[in-house]
């Protein structure tokens, strides 16, 4: 490397600035030195979810709104007895087993299609038309979703244009799972993708020459070898759809409340800040509880961050 | 035998459902944003710029967009030096509790967006930073923290230990290892990381929705808010605005490190 002396007599400086505040006998510790920042950063989530556990110990006093001294478990008790909140969290958990579903079904076919083509132009289509829609975000993808099903949009006008009835193709169950699914369809690809290039096209091969059909091949042999992707992908869609917000708001129009927007109105519409962080507290063990048992039951799949220390 | 239905064509209607799917409410905003009517229908009413012309005189978004902007640039800016020392560190170093710490550093994507964002807007809130536009920046990298730490950590278990030892053994000190020899090489994941941070923090919209208000509201958050009410060519126009940016950061992407490389197995 070619350096000015200026350079160079910076470097040296910097060199003793850092041996003077780290000095040797702590290079050992030089590993946590670089997460330190990291850890600090993710301190600040764990310092609100304090407050959160704090704020649902305490019942919502009616008569000035704010949340009394006691400590209590009140607000988990609600919790268990309105059975609104079981039809909420019914309804969000089937969705969540619908929507990884769907998109698993969906999603390896695509991940398939994308690293086994022969073409890359396709392959670069297929990689373009997943980034996109992850980079636009949700919002503006449910806003087009309403602009093609909504009451005047896209799909009503052109049956009227026909004559035909218009259709309730929005802010009914269905319209939010497939929302989810079309959101959730990227993350899914994307994780299924490495355990798919890793599966030799070979082996495929030689399942097919010892006579298994393609369906058999795929469902003996590329399935269970992409095991690893697949479990990360539907842990993935699975955690994201059970606590996702905007969705069910957009496409549902308020008739299909997720938990995400149960824990959203007992903050801004009831104002009751301690149910609504007793909810958030539930959603985070119910997330948890599942999530564990799924990395229990099947390994943690391709979610792991393992960096392979020497 | 049962039928078996031809391999090809099985994938193709899957994969080209998936395809229409995924780019059609794209298409149609596109679409839409150029319609000279005052509402959106099929088939549209002709063509113009008058919604383009009419976001320009809208200071709101104007406004809104700008913030959107300086929030995700704070953003970026925060997660390139933590979120590379982070996965340098996970991956060089013998670190005890490693699992543990990978447990942790996962937390924002494991604790749901909608809890973190009101976690984080009554830990603000008690710290009285709320209202000012830097806190939403630092939420938005704290949320997706663990994109940065991804991004980086591929590259630094692609770097060969041996080239930093060399390093060493050639009489460098350490800082000017860390400077001359790992961080270029695990630069291609620093800024495939970067422009994901910058690029989710400029769509981002839960924990905006709780950390911002009327004055510091951002962009996603108008959309939102004006999604509400009624549904005009505007918000089209607006939403343009965003598919640019995402094809931008798309084709950046691309330029910088190949969109292939998310083809590797791990």
């Amino acid at each position: 490397m070619n350096r000015s002396p200026l350079s160079g007599s910076f470097l040296d400086a910097l060199e003793a600035v850092a041996a003077a505040l780290w000095p040797v006998r702590l290079r050992g510790a030089t590993g946590w030195l670089f997460i330190a920042p990291a850890l600090l950063l993710v301190g600040l989530l764990l310092i609100g979810l304090g407050y959160m556990l704090e704020y649902s110990l305490h019942e919502l006093d009616l008569s000035t709104y704010r949340l009394q001294e006691a400590y209590t478990l009140g607000n988990y008790a609600v919790l268990v007895d309105q059975p609104v909140y079981r039809r909420v969290l019914l309804r969000t958990l089937l969705a969540a087993v619908l929507v990884t579903a769907i998109t698993l079904f969906l999603a390896v076919p695509y991940a398939y299609v994308m690293v086994r083509t022969p073409s890359s132009m396709l392959r670069k289509l297929l990689l373009v038309a997943l980034f996109l829609p992850f980079f636009i975000g949700q919002v503006v993808r449910a806003y087009g979703w309403l602009i093609i099903l909504g009451k005047e949009g896209i799909i009503n006008s052109m049956l009227d244009a026909v004559g035909l009835p218009a259709m309730d193709l929005i802010y009914h169950y269905p319209a939010v799972v497939f929302g989810l699914v079309q959101y959730m369809l990227p993350f899914a690809v994307l994780l299924i993708v490495p355990a798919i290039t890793a599966i030799g096209e070979d082996i495929e091969l030689a399942a097919e020459s010892l006579g298994a059909n393609w369906l058999q091949a795929f469902w003996y042999v590329l399935l269970p070898m992409a095991k690893p992707g697949l479990v990360g992908a539907g842990i993935v869609v699975f955690t994201l759809t059970l606590t996702d917000f905007a969705m069910p708001e957009i496409l549902g129009g308020g008739t299909t409340d997720f938990i995400a927007s149960s824990i959203y109105d007992s903050f801004f519409q009831l104002s009751n800040a301690g149910l609504g962080a007793a909810l958030s507290i539930a959603l985070v063990t119910i997330g948890s509880v599942l999530v564990a048992i799924v990395f229990h039951l099947a390994g943690a799949g391709t979610l792991g961050v393992r960096g392979q220390a020497e | 035998m049962s039928f078996i239905p031809s391999k090809r064509w099985v994938l193709w209607s899957l994969v080209s459902f998936s395809l229409v799917t995924l780019s059609l409410p794209t298409l149609i905003i596109i679409g839409a944003s150029f319609t000279s009517g005052d509402i959106i229908q099929f088939p549209p009413d002709g063509f113009s710029l008058r919604w383009y012309r009419r976001l320009w005189e809208l200071d709101s978004f104007i406004d809104a967009f700008g913030r959107t902007f300086v929030v995700s640039l704070i953003c970026t800016v925060i997660a390139i030096p933590i979120g590379t020392l982070a996965a340098i560190g996970l991956a060089r170093y013998r670190l005890r509790f490693q699992q543990a710490l990978q447990v942790y550093l996962l937390l924002p994507f494991t604790i749901p967006l909608v809890v973190s964002g009101i976690a984080l807007m009554i830990f603000f809130g008690e710290v009285r930073i709320l209202g000012n536009l830097w806190p939403v920046g630092l939420a938005l990298c704290l949320i997706n923290l663990p994109f940065m730490i991804w991004s980086v950590s591929a590259t630094v278990n692609a770097l060969d230990p041996e080239l930093e030892n060399a390093a060493y053994n050639c009489g460098a000190p350490p800082v000017q290892a860390f400077f001359a020899v790992t961080l270029p090489a695990v630069m291609p994941g620093v800024i495939t990381g970067a422009l994901l941070m910058f690029i989710l923090a400029f769509n981002e919209f839960l924990v905006s929705l709780f950390l911002t208000d009327a004055r510091t509201v951002t962009l996603p958050v108008q959309i939102y808010n004006s999604i509400r009410s009624v549904i005009t060519p505007d918000l089209a126009a607006v939403s343009v605005v965003y598919i640019l940016v995402a094809l931008l950061a798309v084709w950046l992407l691309d330029r910088l490190v190949g969109l292939d490389i998310f083809l590797k197995s791990r």
